[in-house]
């Protein structure tokens, strides 16, 4: 058993000395780690997940046995102290330290330059205004979501394009994997324990993390219209993939009508008589993306005409569900609307330039989208993402 | 640019077999120490907090949600036993919009409540997010030193208990009123609310000392 350092003497030693915070795998002379130790097997994988679904840790995938060695190995590719806390997850509630989201992201298999980005995308689900307590307890199947943009996209092999939604070979599966073993381990997100999901969702084992091919998209890239340039990630509270196909539509406006249309159905969460408000993201491919751009080219008309198209009749649905959204004040003209305003519809550009398809991302509700800019840390000296 | 990156860090990572291993804990047999990565809560109330006690002069509140009926009519009834024993009852009725500015209004409502009433009722944990709001308003309740009780359906009973105690307070008192509930018709709702007076008072540690004075 290793020698503890308790938080706090650890960061004060830091100061002092900052270049010792990171030993690497060979170690320190004092233990900046202070996470329990378990003698375990340690190169037989196999053995290793046995070993941590018996402990509640795992997901059922394989998970890499996270030695103090390697633990270590990937702090050292960052420039945080192991004992900072990011922030608290519920429903536990307990500190999400560097250290918890080193050791759940090497189990998952994450590069150690992802480090930033699964910490910004951590302080985006800890703000209240996500309602990460509800997303965790909830019977619904949500997961949050989280899109990238920025340079580090392409650093981090985020996918963009083609199968960029699941299916595409690439470390971001593990990225999005960790930030879900951290739910379970950090947060305390535990199916029929905590988390009441029916049916769940595949999001929930590797998450749902791609990127928007900013590239080829005729509009801002979303973070930069939230007000944050550069590399960032915007998390959004999302009930699954919906898609839509379109094979004969062939403007602008008729794209728009068709994808609106597909999204309002009234057993969307946006309509949920227990949600006052609702937000949506709607990816768009490419190609459609450029006939919707030459035909409506302000996004502020895209997203009108999608929150217009996707509203229904109030009186489509049962009277005690009508009457319920109308005591919320969500019946307005004799319609209910998905999101709460168009602007809540947000618009991304992604996917394979075989068209086609549009995939929509329904809202849990009452979780407000979050943006955060992906930071190095705040010591010098370490590695960026 | 392109969205294949080329150079992962991987190697950041040292393999399954390292070579340094056997000088941090690993003995040939390939066994070490792994860290643990789960987090942990230190800090419990295993007690339930104070008993309602007799109900007469106080006001008792009830926390309702804009999306269960059964609970509206549960609560209807269970107002009206606590009025006969002397008891004031007032309502407030929360929806699942806990977040920006409707979050902000609710939660101002949510105290201006709190600080009106003696006993708090706090339901209904009928869905997971529904059972998330109703523990975290009534560990409100009981953090303020309200004697609270958290109502839930049988189904959500232990994801209640679960929450409870990840919020700090295990002890926090419970009644679970049978699952499926807001199914169900109202004179059938109504029946189970009289057949459960007597256990949610148990629960509350509430007596109807008024209403047995007068029967006296």
């Amino acid at each position: 058993m290793s020698t503890t350092i308790r938080p706090g003497a650890g960061a004060a030693r830091a100061q002092q000395a900052p270049d010792l915070r990171d030993c690497g795998p060979q170690g320190c002379a004092l233990d900046w780690l202070s996470s329990q130790r378990h003698e375990a097997e340690v190169d037989d994988v196999m053995e290793f997940t046995r070993f941590a679904l018996e402990r509640g840790w795992g997901d059922g995938l394989p998970l890499i046995p996270p030695t103090e060695a390697r633990v270590r190995a990937f702090l050292a590719g960052n420039n945080r102290h192991a004992d900072e806390a990011i922030c608290a997850l519920p429903p536990l509630n307990a500190p999400c330290t560097v250290e918890k989201i080193a050791i759940n992201a090497v189990m998952a298999g994450a590069p150690a330059e992802s480090m930033p980005l699964i910490i910004a995308a951590l302080e985006a689900m800890a703000h209240p205004d996500f309602e990460l307590f509800g997303l965790n307890a909830t019977t619904a199947p949500v997961v949050p979501l989280t899109l990238v943009n920025g340079p580090v996209r392409n650093r981090l092999d985020i996918p963009c394009r083609h199968g960029c939604l699941g299916g595409a070979p690439t470390t971001a599966v593990a990225i999005g994997r960790a930030i879900r073993l951290i739910m379970k381990n950090v947060a305390g997100q535990e199916i029929n324990v905590t988390s009441q999901s029916t049916f769940g969702t595949p999001g929930r084992v590797a998450g749902i993390l791609f990127g928007e091919w900013e590239e080829r998209s005729p509009w801002a890239p979303l973070a930069e219209r939230r007000g944050v340039g550069g590399d960032a990630v915007t998390v959004f509270g999302t009930m699954g993939t919906m898609n839509i196909l379109d094979t004969s539509s062939q403007s602008g406006t008729d794209l728009l009508e068709m994808i609106g249309k597909w999204l309002g159905y009234p057993g969307a969460n946006g309509f949920s008589p227990s949600m006052p408000y609702a937000q949506m993201m709607l990816a768009v491919n490419p190609v459609w993306a450029q006939i919707i751009h030459r035909d409506v080219p302000d996004l502020a008309d895209v997203q009108e005409m999608l929150w217009r198209f996707s509203s229904l009749d109030a009186d489509y649905l049962t009277p005690k569900h009508r009457e319920q959204l109308e005591n919320l004040g969500r019946v307005s003209g004799g319609r209910v609307y998905l999101a709460t305003a168009p602007q809540d519809i947000f618009v991304v550009c992604c996917g394979g330039t075989g068209g086609l398809h549009a995939t929509g991302f329904h809202s849990f509700g009452s979780c407000l989208t979050q943006t955060r800019a992906i930071l190095p840390g705040p010591h010098a000296g370490g590695q960026q993402a | 640019m392109d969205n294949k990156s080329s150079t992962m860090a991987w190697q950041a990572v040292p393999p399954l077999r390292h070579a340094n291993d056997n000088e941090h804990g690993c003995d040939r047999m390939s066994r070490g120490n792994v860290l643990d990565p789960t987090a942990l809560r230190a800090d419990d109330i295993p007690l339930p907090g104070p008993d309602a006690g007799p109900l007469a002069g106080k006001t008792v509140g009830f926390r309702l949600d804009e999306i269960w009926r059964a609970w509206d009519w549960i609560a209807d009834i269970w107002a009206d036993e606590f009025r006969k024993a002397g008891a004031t009852v007032t309502f407030w009725r929360s929806n699942q919009g806990r977040t920006g500015v409707e979050g902000e209004r609710l939660a101002r409502e949510l105290e201006q409540f709190l600080a009106s009433i003696d006993i708090a009722v706090v339901g209904l944990a009928n869905c997971g997010s529904c059972t998330g709001w109703t523990i975290r308003d009534a560990l409100a309740a009981a953090d303020r030193g309200l004697p609270t009780t958290a109502v839930c359906t049988a189904v959500f009973e232990e994801l209640g208990r679960n929450l409870a105690q990840r919020g700090g307070r295990s002890g926090l008192r419970l009644h679970v009123l049978p699952y499926p509930l807001n199914e169900k018709q109202k004179h059938e709702v109504d029946a189970v609310a009289l057949e459960h007076l007597p256990g949610v008072l148990r629960t509350m540690g509430a007596e109807l000392a008024a209403r047995q004075e007068a029967v006296a």
